[in-house]
């Protein structure tokens, strides 16, 4: 066996190892090299920032913990932004396993910021049907969702929101989503019927099969995977784990660059011999 | 008991395809009012979905753990997950002096439910999403090789977008960013659009057929 068919069969618990250091060793040591912002992310944080104090702001979180690496720090960057804007928040979310972390991130970052839930945010939690939820959501807010999360109060009573009956009065809903349901139930059943503005985020994996409704203007932005968080925290000043995370995500990246080029530069060595063999 | 099987449900549906086809269309307070009252009735059904689902679940892996089939001890885990996780989050906490009722806290104390969703299912569910990191790297240098031309221009596409979607690839590689932004905005999307497309007119057609009776598998495979 030559040195590169050895290479080409090398242990994969090699890999592991070096794919393990590379997430390691730059959470241990970051460097912090500079983050260039997206047009997709610069939009949502644009749109954000134009709404004035008061408006309606729904954020529905829309993944389960399996995405909370990505999403997680997406969802306290626009919660952490929105209530700095003293926005109306109201929260949400279309994944029954998601209620738990929804609820935590909410009451975290408002305790953190001096907001009170029930007068500045509310959180609705989850509710069964999916697509009918934001149907449901854009006739009667409070067909919808009777009551709020933690205390149970009826919404009907809550000061925040006060003024928002359905969907319409909604100034932009940002869904923040590991699959479906998520960003095309808000559009196809929300933002084609009830005409608010739509923002998404999302796990870098399903980040592609989102830019034809980027493109196209059905969303107005896009925060995709971690690094999209990480622009999205350079944005607003916030030093969060999707900073923290992005020296990772550079080293892996590189490791898993250089393991393709060199499995390639065997696999072509190889080929080449064979040729050659069969040449002779 | 064949109208109730097949023809009742056949006419259910043509007839609540027709009308909310129509709905759409029609912006009157009737036709709101209609489209209010069924999405509700569509929450509950999916309430019940749940219950329905889980009483399945259950049934599943009792049948595997009665048969000892191989493999039954892991229905067992689930089983005990399963069980333990209800009771705790439906159950009374006699610390918390009430009933639980699936709150992961009360007046910011954490509650067993909350604990169990928080450092088991949390941690376990993200374990299982880390792991591919490690799987893809390795199946990457595997099997990720310009055998053709087609997959030599993927694995051009893929290190670029690798490159341009981190910092450092940014540094080293400056035009990475925009040739990732290129790739992701234009040939990206318009093949996603197309496909897109695709399914959509896939759907409409599909739609149109369970409306009018012609694709009928959703009714099941039971005895005529």
């Amino acid at each position: 066996m030559t040195f590169a068919e050895r290479m080409l069969r090398i242990d994969r618990r090699i890999i592991f190892l070096l794919i393990g250091l590379c997430t390691l060793l730059p959470l241990l040591y970051p460097v912090g090299l500079a983050i260039k912002v997206s047009p997709e992310v610069r939009s949502v944080y644009d749109k954000i920032e134009s709404l004035p104090a008061g408006s309606v702001f729904l954020l529905s979180m829309d993944f389960d913990p399996a995405s909370k690496p990505e999403l997680y720090p997406q969802a306290i960057a626009l919660l952490h932004h929105a209530f700095r804007k003293n926005l109306r928040v109201i929260a949400m979310t279309l994944w029954l396993p998601g209620t738990g972390m929804a609820a935590e991130v909410i009451s975290q970052v408002a305790d953190g910021m001096g907001k009170v839930s029930g007068r500045d945010y509310v959180f609705l939690g989850w509710s069964p049907g999916g697509s009918s939820v934001v149907i449901n959501m854009g006739q009667d807010l409070y067909k919808a969702f009777p009551s709020e999360y933690f205390r149970h109060e009826p919404t009907k009573d809550l000061a925040v929101l006060k003024g928002v009956r359905n969907l319409r009065d909604v100034s932009y809903v940002v869904s923040l989503a590991a699959g479906t349901t998520g960003i095309e139930t808000w559009y196809v059943f929300g933002k084609d019927k009830y005409k608010f503005e739509l923002g998404g985020g999302c796990t870098g994996v399903i980040a592609p099969g989102l830019y034809p409704l980027l493109r196209s203007g059905q969303i107005n932005g896009l925060i995709g995977g971690l690094r999209g968080a990480a622009e999205y925290e350079v944005l607003t000043g916030l030093k969060g784990q999707a900073l923290a995370g992005m020296d990772a995500q550079s080293a892996t990246h590189f490791a898993i660059i250089v393991l393709v080029i060199l499995c390639n530069t065997f696999f072509l060595f190889i080929q080449r011999s064979r040729k050659q063999a069969d040449q002779r | 008991m064949n109208f109730l099987r097949r023809q009742l449900p056949l006419l259910i549906t043509f007839a609540m395809g027709v009308v909310f086809a129509c709905q759409y269309y029609v912006p009157h307070p009737v036709s709101e009012l209609l489209l209010t009252t069924v999405t509700k009735w569509l929450q509950i059904i999916g309430g019940f979905a749940l219950v329905l689902g889980i009483t399945s679940l259950f049934h599943l892996h009792a049948g595997k753990i009665r048969r000892k089939e191989p493999g039954w001890g892991y229905s067992g885990v689930l089983y005990a997950s399963m069980v333990g996780t209800i009771l705790v989050g439906l159950g009374y906490s006699f610390s918390f002096q009430q009933w639980i009722l699936g709150k992961e806290t009360i007046d910011g104390v954490r509650t067993m439910f909350g604990w169990i969703y928080t450092f088991m299912m949390v941690p376990l569910q993200g374990t299982m999403f880390a792991i591919l990191a490690f799987f893809i790297a390795s199946a990457a240098y595997r099997s990720f090789r310009a055998r053709s031309r087609e997959a030599a221009v993927l694995l051009v596409a893929a290190v670029i977008v690798m490159l341009g979607r981190v910092p450092l690839g940014e540094y080293l590689v400056p035009i990475s960013g925009d040739a990732t932004q290129w790739i992701m905005n234009v040939l990206n999307a318009s093949v996603r659009r197309a496909i897109l497309i695709g399914i959509s007119l896939g759907a409409i057609a599909l739609s149109i057929k369970i409306i009018f009776g012609i694709e009928r598998a959703y009714l099941g495979g039971g005895r005529e």
